[in-house]
């Protein structure tokens, strides 16, 4: 069994998406997201940049169907992630900033986690999680707890967790922010080579502009209330000219408006 | 357990040395009272000897201890069960939490005295009245403790559950059960004590078997050997059901560094 579409992943088109927060110390709203206009095609890697509190995570709560836009509409495929909740169960995963495990399930209890709220059976559960946990390289871990591994091993057992259901949308919100960097680049390549080999769309938010730019087929840049600045397609762009793109993003995220050398694409 | 990994010196019994020092120091000083008790002008019966007491921890009536035992797990039992469903249901639920809340409060605030003489003077049958007053005190305990563990279950965690989409039944089973276990431990521990101490003095109050029952016909005999044995008995049975409830702690937590 499994809860990957037949068609492959269905596109995901967000037409004219509010988010906004009423906070409850001060009673004030927040604009988390204004009127944002995207469509994402199947099977695409897509990197999202922006300054800090402009909405990005947000946006994958939508995505994730924990939080329904306040107006417009999100789809994936012909349906909502928020109304038809439980149809999606299985066919989207995240990887946190944090690892996010649970300290009291073992590594592979852990990866299980998923395949259990799907309803496998107990043995295609054991079964899947250990493929996953093998191609991440914890072989000889699967029987240890948190506590035990290494902030580098813990997020991988994350992402064997999110992998091992096979879903149609693979999210990563700051995955590998909080990781060295040699470990960072080293599960950022993973973690897209299983993405690409598994016909998953691929969203990841980072701070890194060199993760990505060296990630997507496409960078999204939000400014302000996931206003979208630019969506630039890396394809354009030859890769003599990846510092000058750098630059570009860079200015654009200072500026708050579109840098002009992001016209080309 | 938890004197090994201290690595205190270990004596026979499995008591930490120093336990087992202190006890001897305080019945030897007991015995010296007791011998001096006629020149100290104190009555002869008010500091029994130890000889005494051993005899009358002989008498212990085993039928009364198993009764006393089984009006605790009971009750127990059911304040469990019902401190963690309304837990649930509170933490579900934020009308129900805000209106129930300040009830429990309230109910926590009796004293147990007050609980006993209501009891009295609301139920005829015996055992209802115990086992009202023992889940009326330990209820509220489960279920304030159960319901500050879940809210403090981390947002992340939380978040993390729901992104993969659980059923309510789900959520509850694989995360918040789990992630309150330690909370659970901790206040089953705190009620089994609380229980041992109330339910005695609600056996007091008309039950005519029990530790609780007996130590009132002790009381009337003035006899003072008894009360010593049967609160010894007490004592020692609170330990061994907190030592059962660490022992199955340990098992389960085990996942702990
Ligand atoms: N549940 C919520 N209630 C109220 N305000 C919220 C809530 N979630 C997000 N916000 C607000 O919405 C805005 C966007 O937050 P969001 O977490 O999406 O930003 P972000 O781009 O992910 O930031 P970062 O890069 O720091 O993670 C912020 O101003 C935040 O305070
Ligand atoms: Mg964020």
């Amino acid at each position: 069994m499994t809860t990957r579409s037949p068609g492959g992943p269905p596109p995901i088109e967000v037409r004219g998406v509010r988010k906004v927060f009423r906070q409850t110390t001060t009673g004030q709203s927040v604009v988390a997201i204004d009127r944002l206009d995207l469509t994402i095609a199947p099977r695409e890697v897509v990197a999202i940049v922006g300054q800090t509190g402009c909405g990005k995570s947000t946006f994958f709560d939508l995505m994730i169907g924990l939080e329904a836009p306040s107006e417009g509409t999100l789809r994936i495929g012909d349906k909502s992630p928020h109304a038809d909740f439980d149809y999606f169960r299985g066919k989207i995963a995240t990887v946190f900033q944090q690892d996010r495990l649970l300290p009291w399930r073992s590594a592979l209890d852990n990866a299980k986690l998923p395949l259990e709220l799907i309803g496998l059976s107990e043995e295609e559960q054991r079964e899947r999680a250990l493929t996953w946990l093998n191609r991440l390289g914890l072989g000889a871990f699967i029987n240890a707890y948190p506590h035990e591994l290494s902030g580098g091993m813990r997020q991988r057992v994350a992402i064997a967790r999110a992998f091992s259901v096979q879903p149609d949308i693979m999210l990563a919100d700051e995955a590998f922010g909080h990781l060295d960097e040699v470990t960072a680049q080293e599960l950022r390549d993973t973690f897209l080579a299983l993405a690409r080999e598994s016909g998953s769309t691929a969203i990841l938010i980072t701070h890194q502009l060199e993760e990505a730019i060296g990630v997507g087929d496409r960078i999204i840049v939000f400014g302000k209330s996931a206003k979208l600045l630019a969506d630039i397609h890396v394809a354009q762009w030859d890769k003599s000219q990846y510092g000058l793109l750098r630059e570009a993003i860079q200015a654009t995220l200072q500026s708050n408006s579109p840098d002009p050398r992001l016209a080309q694409s | 357990m938890s004197h090994k990994e201290l690595g205190e010196p270990v004596a026979s019994l499995g008591f930490p040395r120093h336990t087992l020092v202190s006890l001897l120091i305080f019945a030897a000083a007991w015995e010296v009272l007791s011998n001096l008790a006629p020149f100290l002008g104190i009555p002869p019966f008010a500091v029994p000897s130890l000889v005494r007491i051993a005899k009358a921890i002989g008498t212990i009536t085993p039928l009364d201890v198993v009764v006393t035992l089984a009006r605790v797990i009971a009750a127990l039992i059911v304040s469990f069960i019902a401190g963690l469903a309304l837990a649930m249901a509170m933490y579900r639920s934020d009308p129900l939490d805000k209106y129930l809340s300040p009830i429990i409060r309230v109910f926590v605030a009796v004293p147990v005295v007050s609980w006993i003489l209501f009891a009295v003077l609301w139920f005829p049958g015996v055992e209802f009245r115990i086992g009202f007053v023992l889940v009326v005190v330990c209820g509220p305990v489960f279920l304030i403790d159960t319901l500050d563990a879940m809210r403090s279950v981390p947002r992340e965690l939380r978040h993390m559950m729901r992104s993969f989409r659980p059923t309510t039944l789900q959520f509850f089973i694989k995360l918040m059960m789990p992630a309150i276990i330690p909370t659970i431990f901790t206040s089953w521990k705190v009620n089994i004590s609380l229980a041992i101490r109330v339910v005695t003095i609600a056996e007091l109050v008309g039950a005519v078997t029990g530790i609780g029952a007996q130590l009132s016909n002790a009381q009337q005999l003035f006899s003072v050997a008894d009360v010593f044995a049967w609160t010894i008995v007490l004592v020692a049975l609170l330990f061994l059901l907190e030592a059962i409830v660490s022992r199955v702690e340990h098992r389960l937590l085990r996942w702990r560094a």
